[in-house]
Order: C-alpha cells, then structure tokens, then sequence
C-alpha cells in the first residue's frame, strides 16, 4: 500500500511540474505573440481564417434568440437575425414605406376586405426550392398554431385562395389597416417542402429562408453564421460574404470587445460607454450611432380596477400630477441628459406625431391650483407600483415622481416588484391605482402601444378605460388610408394630452456603435436593423 | 436527495408564478392567455403538476423549454462541454497556484513570503469575480490585445475540439476563489504538519528537503486538501453566472442566467437537476480518494 502512495504522490507531482512547463510555455509564447499585437485579434476569430478578401461582418448580439425565425424569434435580438434569413410579402422601408419584396404588387378591394398578392417569379429557398404561393399559404397556416408566439398576426387573415401559382387572394373578415405592417413584422415565408421534409423542430434548427443569408451553423451561446445567398433574387445584395452573430449579454464585454476590434457592431450600450465612445471617437476607429427609442416610460392611472372612487379619476388631478414633475431634472439627473420627453404615446418617427402637442411642463403653482379645484387642496395618499431591475434606473425614475408629488401634498406609497410577479398582477389588473412601466413599438406607428394600454377590456395589460379612446383606437385599424390614418393618430395624441391616462415620463437614448469599416448601417427607432444592405470598407 | 432539489426548485419556481403572461405578446386578451394557461397545465393544482413533473422526471423527461421549444435536458447537455473545460482548467489554476503560495507561505511561516501568502488567499476569496472580470479584459485584451475579450474559440485535436487561449482569462477569474481557499488550507495544514514529530525526526535524519515535503509534508496535509478541491469542483462545475455572462462563455451559468428571467420554467430546473447530481456525485468521488490517499480510511 505504502508503495502506491509514492508513485500517487510522484504523479501528482510530477503533472504539477508538467504544467507549471506548460504554463511557463504558455506565457512565454504569449510574449512572443505580444510583437505583431495587431494581427493578434484577427487570429481570434476563426471566420478570419477564410481568405483575406472575404467581407465578414462582426454583430453582436444582447441575448441568445430562442430561435432565428420571425414568428416565434420572442426579442428583437432574434426577429433581427431571423430578418437576414427571411422575407415577407412586403417590406416597411427606412423611410417607413411598405414596399414589394417577395410580392411585386398588390392591390386592395373597395371594401378592405380582399388582399390580392402577384408573387415574383425568380425567387429560390437556401435549398433550391422554388418560392410559390403554395409557400406563402402554408407560412400563415403554420402561423396560426397555438404555439406560434405571433399567431394573432396570422390570425389576422380569415381565409386565403391560391389563384395560381403566383398568386394569392387574402381574405379579410373586416377592414385591417394594420395588415402590411403586421406582414412585414413576423411573416417570415417558410418553404413547406423543406418543413414537410425537416418538421418543425428541425426547420428551427437550420432554418431555410429566402432572404440575402443562409443559415451556416448556430452554436448554443455562442455563435450564428450565416453567408451570403448566392442566387438572391435582389441583385447586388448582400454586400458582404459572411455574418457572425455573437451573443454577449454583458454590455461592458460588446464595448471591450468593439473597442478590441473584435466586433463590428454592438447596440445596447450604457450611456457612460457611450460616452467614452465619443470621447475616442477621433483617435480609433469607432462611431456612436443614438437615437431616441420607441419606447415611452409612463405612469398609467388605473381607473378599471383598483383606482375606483380615487381622486385620479378627476381630470384636473390627472393634470395637476402631469404638471408637479421636473421631468429635465429627472433626465438630467438621473440619465445625464440621455433622454428625451415626450408629450404622448405618438412620437417623432410614428405617423401622425404632431410636434406642437407638447410635454406638461414643470409648474408646481399650476399643480396645486388644479388640485384645489378639484377639492383637494390638501392633496391625498396613493399607491404605486413599479417593477424592479427591468429598466435602466426605472427606480429612481419613481422615486424622483414620487418626491415631487410629495411636494404638492400627494403621498405616494411606492412599492417595487419582482418582474414577473409586476406582469402578472398588471395582467390580472390587481396593481395599484398608480404604476409606472413601458411601451415599445416597432410598426413606425403608435398602434400596439395604443391599443396594449388603452385598447379597451380586452387587452389584458390595459389600466385605463376611456370608451371614446377605445373607439379612436378601433378608427385606426379600419384606416387603411396612410394621410387619414394620421389624422386618427394626431387626434389621439391631443386627446390623451388634455385627459392624460398616463404620466408620460420619456423616450430613452439607445447607444449603438461601429467599426469605422462599416458602410451603411441604419438602425431604426425600434432597435430593428436589416443587413441587406449593409457593407465593410 | 435528489427528489428533495427537484420539489424544492419545483416550488420555489411556482411561488414566483408562471410563464404564461411572458410567452403571450403584450396585446393578447384576457382569453388568450387563459386559453395558453390551460393548454399548458399551468391552471392545474400545484401538486398535480409536480407529480406529473416528477413521473416525467424519473423517465428521463425533464419537459420542454417554452422558449426553445426544444427539450429542456438537451439544452442542458449542449452547455455541458464549455463549463467543464471551464471549471477543469480553472481547477487546475487553482491547485498550481493555490498549492504553492500555501506551501511557500506555511514552511517559511511569518515571513514576507508568508504575509503574502495570507494576502493572497484573503485577496481571491473576496475579491469580486464580476469586477474582476472586468478588469481582465480591459488589461489584458483591450490594452494588451494578449487574450480575446469574450466567447470560446477551440481548435480541433485528434477529433476533440480543445479551447485555444480564450478560456485563460474567463478561468483565471473563476479560479481566483478556489486560490484563495487552497492557498489558505495548505498554508495551515503546511504548518501543521511541520511541527509533528515525524518532520522534525526527518529533517535530524538530513533528508533532503524535497524528500521532506514530498514524503511527508505534502502527503500527511493532502486529506483537507482534497475535500476542498471536491467542493470547489463541484462549485465550478455548477457553471458560474457571473464570469460565463461577462466572458460571454456558453455554458451551463449563462444559460441558467437567462432561463432565470425569462422564467423558463423546464429549463432551470433541468439545470438544478443536473447541477445538484454533479455535486453529490463529486462528492462520493472525493470519498472514494481519500480512501486511495490514506489507507486508515475505509467504508464498510
């Protein structure tokens, strides 16, 4: 036995000389690879080992998508991969038109009612298949299964004819004017022969689309390839060869890994990153690219369940609230300036935003003076809710509000909620007669915003009903025409602002950056952004 | 043991609520979510869905992940590989290093060496692994460009994909705890062992000093030495949510961090299941070596 015991401690002595060799190797090889420091991150990525000419783009991406296919891809991080892959019938360009894409045209009935689509004849699936309207029948059929995450979208169409090969009829209970842009957001045309070949599970694994890249391989957590399709229909694009998409949850890791030049494209950066950004913009070769986010923070009053018989019914209470915060000195305070107020749920970039509704103003006097009239010059006591760890300083945010409401005599109880638990209890409307959350859209237009929180009993998050609002919201849907359709909105926006269901707080700043090489990026308002057209210098 | 995680996570999930109101998109009806509710038996009594869990369970079904739509063990499985090799080199670190600041610092007691053996081992056991990270990679990989800043990259060896140099820093990281604790047990069993008789006796016999340590020193001080590196194996194995989300590393950690907030029930409890048997396997491993390394150890 003792003989054993030598040799098993020899071993384990000896491996640890083997390795302190191998460390020691290790290190000093690392020296050695110190000189040439600058080819040192290209030999990290194993795409660069391709020929040199070979264009790759380099995008990281804030979560792991669940999957890469536009119908059931649950965050804008997964429909902006699915988006290379796919296509839709139409497309909702820069400039916030819908355009042809896989459909060269179309026309609508008198009554709304009837969709006609004539296909494009020259378009191919990753696979070789032929894109027909066979397809486009079974993507909105397969939409409409249960554990489809946007069914409503497909759920949308009542009933579609295939009229010949290249053309479909799509069939409509009532007027939709939301049709396109729903289109454009999550049909995604699936190939039925691939699906009938592969089944479901195994077309999310290695999905085949007819967009400008094909599906390479998508490693669990770390890594998405796709390459460029060479007999896309669009010709001209892509412009480069290969895209590598990179999870990296951490927002300090996409600025280190930009700033080591190992990723081309990073958004969701934090204001301070953003600004040390700038401050090198000059000497490296990087750029910051904000802009305001669709995305409204607000206070909802809840005036369906547990604000009942509360002063917040009252119109002038509404207003008194609206007028007693300093919302710059939240911004400025509390987000360096990286936000912007907004006066309602329609805002710069949604059709029929109207630049001379303003935000309420700071004006305490004005607060107490409304208060009084509506017989409470004492002010009163009330609760709030908001969610914790879920929005960048949302906390504050409440915290702040519920100061200044202090300083008109308004007493808030704030109480903060586990996330989960916070949409729960918003979904079975069992919040306080105050809560503050947020509101993204990413249509171009205030429609899911309007219609998620004041669209009536049946929208589960709703806090507010207003009969009159709810019928407004119905009006959009049933205005196909773009120039009335913002007519309903600006008309919306004004009437929300005179009898404010919410306290609209701000639009926050999304920090994106780039390598200097890349050519043609345009992120949208909505955190979307399509590669097709974008290139590497 | 087993069943008990498996009932405790199956209940502290549910106590949080369920997934339904995050898989519905934000403008569904009251209906619609009531109707998905249903269909996925989240409607059902508690009980009942953890005995149907725990019947599936034992078969080898852990459930479908709502958001993969793929079955929740396999998502596991797919992580396994990346923390392994994580917590495997990052073991290693920790025994070189830990072991031999321990042992420099516990034979030449009160000195500097010693202080700084001390300081050390306070160092890597407070010392936050988030920040630390952080530090890494701007030093190393953005200032010094020596190491990528996130992600594995492996290259392939007789038909094994082995990590090249992007798991130095994640693992340096993760290993800096266990330093710590190693350094600090060997340093005191060091110094225990030291003054036995048997040492003393060896040394006025004029054995060389390495025979010392090998023979006597380092082997009579292996027992603590090893159930530390058992637990902590099992700790690094358990994939660390921190260091994998900074790293970006794809394993177990970073998918448990993201299973966590989406509530992706199946998934983190399959990640729990598969967590809690590597420890207690590791555990019984640990047992059976002390058995190899000290022969008046036996189990009847």
């Amino acid at each position: 036995m003792k003989k054993i015991h030598g040799k098993y401690l020899w071993f384990i002595l000896l491996a640890l000389v083997l390795a302190g060799a191998v460390l020691v190797g290790g290190c000093a090889e690392e020296v050695v690879e110190e000189e040439p420091v600058d080819e040192e991150p290209v030999d990290e990525e194993p795409v660069d080992e391709e020929p040199a000419e070979e264009a790759v783009l380099r995008v990281a991406l804030t979560t792991n998508p669940n999957t890469i296919e536009p119908a059931t891809g649950d965050t804008r991080t997964a429909s902006n991969v699915a988006w290379s892959i796919f296509e839709s019938l139409v497309w909702l360009n820069d400039e916030g038109e819908i355009v042809p894409s896989l459909a060269r045209d179309w026309t609508i009935s008198e009554d709304g009612t009837l969709y006609t689509f004539e296909l494009r004849e020259d378009v191919y699936f990753h696979n070789g298949d032929k894109f027909t309207a066979e397809d486009v029948y079974f993507t909105w059929e397969r939409g409409q299964g249960s554990d489809i995450t946007y069914r409503e979208d497909f759920l949308a169409v009542a009933d579609m004819n295939i009229i010949d090969e290249y053309t479909v009829e799509v069939v409509l209970d009532e007027p939709n004017a939301m049709l396109l842009l729903q289109m454009n957001e999550h049909w995604g045309i699936l190939s039925k022969d691939y699906h009938e070949e592969v089944g479901e599970d195994g077309y999310m694994q290695s999905p085949v689309g007819t967009g400008p890249f094909m599906f390479v391989e998508w490693r669990a957590g770390d890594r998405i390839e796709l390459e460029a399709f060479e007999d896309y229909w669009d010709d001209g694009y892509p412009k480069v060869d290969r895209v590598v998409y990179r999870p990296i949850p951490e927002s300090s890791t996409r600025y280190a890994a930009l700033m080591a030049d190992e990723i081309d494209i990073v958004s969701g950066l934090a204001p301070e990153q953003a600004e040390s950004i700038m401050a090198v913009e000059d000497e490296e070769d990087v750029k910051l690219v904000s802009y305001p986010h669709d995305r409204v923070f607000y206070i909802t009053f809840n005036n369906m369940t547990t604000g009942i018989g509360t002063p917040i019914e009252e119109q002038e209470v509404r207003q008194a609230m609206s007028y007693a915060i300093d919302y710059d000195l939240i911004i400025d305070r509390i987000f360096d300036g990286h936000a912007e107020r907004t006066a309602g749920f329609v805002v710069p970039g949604n059709l029929g935003y109207d630049p001379s509704i303003e935000p309420y103003p700071y004006d305490p006097e004005k607060a107490l003076e409304l208060l009084a009239e509506a017989g409470y010059p004492d002010g009163f006591s009330i609760e709030m809710a908001g969610p914790s760890d879920t929005y960048v300083n949302f906390e504050d945010v409440l915290q702040a509000v519920a100061g200044f409401w202090g300083e008109v005599g308004i007493e808030v109880d704030l109480e903060f909620m586990e996330s989960g638990r916070f949409w729960d209890l918003q979904a079975s409307r069992e919040l306080p007669p105050l809560f503050g959350d947020s509101w993204s859209s990413s249509m171009g237009e205030a429609y899911p915003r309007l219609l998620g929180s004041v669209g009536g009993e049946d929208a589960s998050y709703a806090a507010w009903l207003d009969p009159k609002l709810v019928d407004m919201v119905r009006q959009i849907e049933l205005t196909p025409d773009d120039n009335e359709r913002a007519a309903v909105y600006t008309e919306i926006l004004e009437y929300m602002h005179e009898d404010p269901p919410f306290i609209y707080l701000y639009q926050p700043t999304a920090f994106e950056a780039i390598n200097e090489r890349v050519q043609n990026y345009n992120p949208r308002v909505s955190e979307q952004y399509y590669l097709k057209g974008v290139g590497i210098e | 043991m087993l069943l008990g995680v498996l009932f405790l996570v199956f209940f502290l999930l549910h106590l949080t609520g369920d997934p339904v109101t995050l898989m519905v998109s934000r403008h569904a009806s009251p209906s619609e979510i009531a109707a998905l509710r249903q269909e996925l038996g989240f409607d059902r009594p508690i009980l009942v869905q953890f005995w149907d869990y725990l019947t599936n369970a034992l078969q080898g079904d852990f459930g479908h992940s709502f958001r993969y739509r793929q079955p929740a063990m396999n998502l596991v499985m797919e992580r396994i590989p990346a923390t392994i090799e994580l917590a495997s080199v990052a073991l290693f670190m920790a025994i070189l290093m830990g072991v031999t600041i321990g042992i420099l610092g516990g034979s030449n007691p009160n000195s500097i060496l010693d202080s700084l053996a001390r300081g050390i081992g306070l160092l890597g056991q407070t010392i936050p692994t988030f920040w630390l990270g952080l530090i890494l990679i701007i030093i190393f990989s953005v200032n010094l460009g020596w190491f990528p800043t996130y992600g594995r990259s492996t290259f392939e060896l007789f038909g094994l994909n082995i990590p090249d140099k992007s798991i130095v820093l994640p693992a340096f990281a993760l290993s800096l705890f266990t330093t710590g604790q190693l350094a600090r047990f060997t340093r005191s069993a060091v110094l225990e062992v030291m003054n036995e008789e048997y040492v003393t006796t060896a040394r006025s016999k004029g054995l060389r000093k390495i025979r010392i340590y090998s023979r006597y020193i380092l082997k009579n001080s292996a027992i603590p030495m090893i159930s530390i590196i058992g637990v902590q194996f099992s700790y690094l194995l358990s994939g660390s949510i921190y260091i994998e989300t900074i790293f970006s590393w794809p394993g177990l950690g970073n998918l448990l961090a993201e299973a966590v907030s989406t509530r992706d029930f199946f998934l983190v409890q399959a990640t729990a299941f598969f967590t809690s048997f590597v420890v207690i396997g590791l555990q019984l491993v640990t047992d059976l070596i002390y058995m190899l390394v000290d022969p008046r150890i036996r189990y009847r």
